[in-house]
């Protein structure tokens, strides 16, 4: 599974990384850079597929959490 | 400044820890529950004499589970704080209590000095590190011109969608420094809440009517999402069956003759039995915890599910959704309310008559005469207290009595660490809750297990004279996990027995708290009423039978209808 995300919160790319081995799921391949206004991350994840699903949707409350102010 | 608009400012000059508490009385809080140390001194400073009211508590850990019990019990965010490094360490638990069930906290701790962060200063820790998971959102701020800005927007995360705990850690030195007079502040604009899409709304609509036997479960969402009333009048419409999680105990009305009562572990054989007979399931504010669905595969097999929450990532987490409604639970129902009555209105009584037929009493262990029986005792204190009364409860045996038997006129009346199920909440909780409610009879049900975790807040209690009364089930174990040794684990009874418990009513005696002491079921009437009516602080400790046990249960991992009402 791959996704890309802006993320408000840098230290949200650890986050989603430590999410995904809780989850049996490995981070294959991780890209971020700050430009200032957010960290635009890119990831590839490996996994069994419901735990890949699940990991899709914590990010997703991640992303969500970042933004419900 | 995009987006938000400038509102007002700071009018004086003031320091870091002042914005702080100008930031707090902004957003409306009037009590904070807290235990100061080195590098949160500034805002003790603040705090001297200042209109925020700081409430003492004897342990971090019980300051958070304090605010959480102020938030559960009014919906209001409740606030804590702690120190740096072994104080933030101790409000974890009452983070992630929090997180699990939705509860609105902000957190403030100290951390030492911008110069000293990473050297492992002394009393440092990472608590930002450390709460990552624990929090909706965590910040330091290392920036003083940032403090009302990120303050604001703590609390604006913390109550904003689904609700939870945010940390925000702040720097000695930022505590101290100064902060520009009439600095703009940030305004947060009030969280847009989630609307149910009109498609998915008459595809409810369609399933509903198209149902014979239809069961509702209301979860937490309807104390977070103040959805009670609109709640009540979804079921009375339809004169349909419905069922509680613990989180919801109280979300129908009182008398309602198709309330199921709670479902799952420990839940109702009505509730659990309707739920796997049901053809279409209305899981309302509701996450499908594995204590209410026992072996997912198989729970309610044979029911389309509508799920309605405004977190959409509770959507197929458990259990698929034939219907996702993601939106706030009062505008989901009062959207479903209106298009059901814009129509035929189906009408579920017989099948709630049915559904019923299973109801009655738990089942409870015969207990020997003479000797008190917790699951007796709780039905005479339910009946006994005042409509108006507010409940928390431990974790553990005396927590699922409890739940099977009171009945709250409303969820914000009864408050429980539900997903996580953190001995040494109940007391402490019941003392955020007093706080909130003075008028209001406050009572918290314990075990000695957990009660033993939070016995400084007996020191508490007396300082405040906060009239908390404690109901101590004493059963000289660890019950709950006795009780699972004996049924699961060939009754090797490893670590439970409490048999050298103190004396608490001396310890109460020792606090000047006024205890009562319950042995013989024949009194038990009496000296319920003598204590209930107790002016002030009270603590009734009950000797109860050591080896009853919580009925009906069903084994983890066992489908909903796999019900154990009796040891085999």
């Amino acid at each position: 599974m791959t996704c890309t995300v802006t993320l408000r919160d840098p230290r949200s790319v650890a986050r989603i990384v430590n999410l995904a081995h809780r989850f049996t799921c490995r981070a294959v391949r991780i890209d971020a850079t700050d430009d200032g206004r957010g960290t635009n991350a890119h990831f590839a994840f490996e996994g069994p597929p419901r735990s890949l699903e699940r990991l899709r949707m914590q990010i997703d409350r991640v992303i969500a959490a970042e933004g419900a102010a | 400044m995009d987006g938000a608009a400038a509102n007002g400012g700071i009018e004086t000059e003031v320091n870091g820890a002042q914005a702080v508490l100008e930031v707090l009385v902004r957003e409306g809080v009037d009590t904070m529950f807290g235990y100061p140390g080195g590098a949160i001194m500034p805002l003790y400073d603040a705090l001297y004499e200042h209109r925020v009211r700081h409430i003492l508590m004897r342990h971090e850990a019980a300051a958070a589970f304090a605010a959480a019990g102020y938030a559960r019990t009014t919906g209001r965010v409740g606030v804590c704080c702690a120190t740096s490094g072994p104080g933030a360490t101790n409000l974890v638990t009452g983070l992630l209590d929090a997180m699990m069930d939705s509860v609105p906290l902000v957190a403030i701790t100290g951390q030492v000095r911008r110069e000293l962060m990473g050297t492992d200063g002394f009393q440092e820790a990472d608590i930002c590190a450390i709460t990552q998971s624990a929090t909706k959102w965590n910040v330091c701020i290392t920036d003083p011109r940032d403090l009302a800005s990120t303050l604001a927007e703590a609390f604006a995360i913390a109550r904003g969608g689904r609700p939870g705990p945010v940390l925000v850690d702040i720097p000695n030195d930022v505590f101290k420094a100064e902060v520009e007079a009439n600095r703009p502040q940030w305004v947060f604009p009030a969280t847009l809440k989630p609307r149910a899409d009109d498609n998915a709304i008459r595809a409810a609509v369609a399933l509903i009517r198209s149902a014979r036997r239809p069961v509702a479960i209301i979860g937490g969402g309807v104390r977070n999402g103040n959805a009670v009333e609109e709640y009540r009048k979804f079921v009375a419409m339809l004169g349909l069956p419905h069922a509680q999680t613990i989180n919801a105990l109280g979300a129908g009305a009182p008398g309602d003759p198709h309330d199921l009562g709670m479902l799952g572990m420990h839940g109702t054989k009505a509730a659990n039995k309707a739920v796997q007979h049901a053809d279409v399931l209305l899981a309302l504010g509701m996450r499908f915890d594995d204590r209410v669905t026992g072996r997912p595969d198989r729970f309610a097999r044979d029911a389309k599910v509508i799920h309605a929450d405004i977190d959409p990532t509770e959507f197929g987490k458990i259990i698929s959704a034939d219907v996702a409604l993601h939106g706030d639970l009062t505008t989901t129902l009062r959207a479903l309310n209106e298009a059901l009555s814009a129509g035929h209105v189906p009408r579920f009584d017989d099948w709630a008559v049915e559904a019923h037929l299973l109801a009655g009493p738990p089942p409870s262990d015969r207990v020997e005469p003479g000797i008190l029986s917790a699951t007796d005792l709780l039905d005479r204190f339910f009946a006994a207290i005042p409509d108006d009364a507010i409940v928390t409860t431990d974790v553990g045996q005396h927590q699922m009595w409890a739940a099977q038997r009171a009945r709250p006129r409303h969820p914000r009346d009864y408050s429980t660490s539900a997903g996580l199920g953190a001995m040494g909440f109940g007391f402490p909780a019941a003392i955020g809750a007093a706080f909130a409610h003075p008028t209001r009879p406050v009572f918290a049900i314990v075990g000695d297990g957990g009660f033993q975790m939070c016995l400084p807040e007996l020191a508490t209690l007396h300082r405040y004279g906060v009239p908390v009364k404690i109901v101590l089930v004493d059963n000289r174990n660890l019950g709950m996990v006795r009780q699972w040794q004996e049924l699961f684990f060939s009754e090797r009874y490893s670590a439970t027995n409490l048999s050298d418990n103190p004396d608490f009513a001396a310890i109460a005696d020792a606090y000047k708290i006024r205890s009562y002491s319950l042995d013989d079921p024949n009194t038990a009437d009496d000296v319920l009423a003598r204590f209930i009516a107790t002016p002030g602080p009270a603590l009734l400790h009950c000797h109860c039978h050591p080896t009853e046990n919580v009925w009906p249960i069903i084994p983890a991992g066992q489908t909903i209808d796999e019900v154990m009402e009796a040891k085999a």
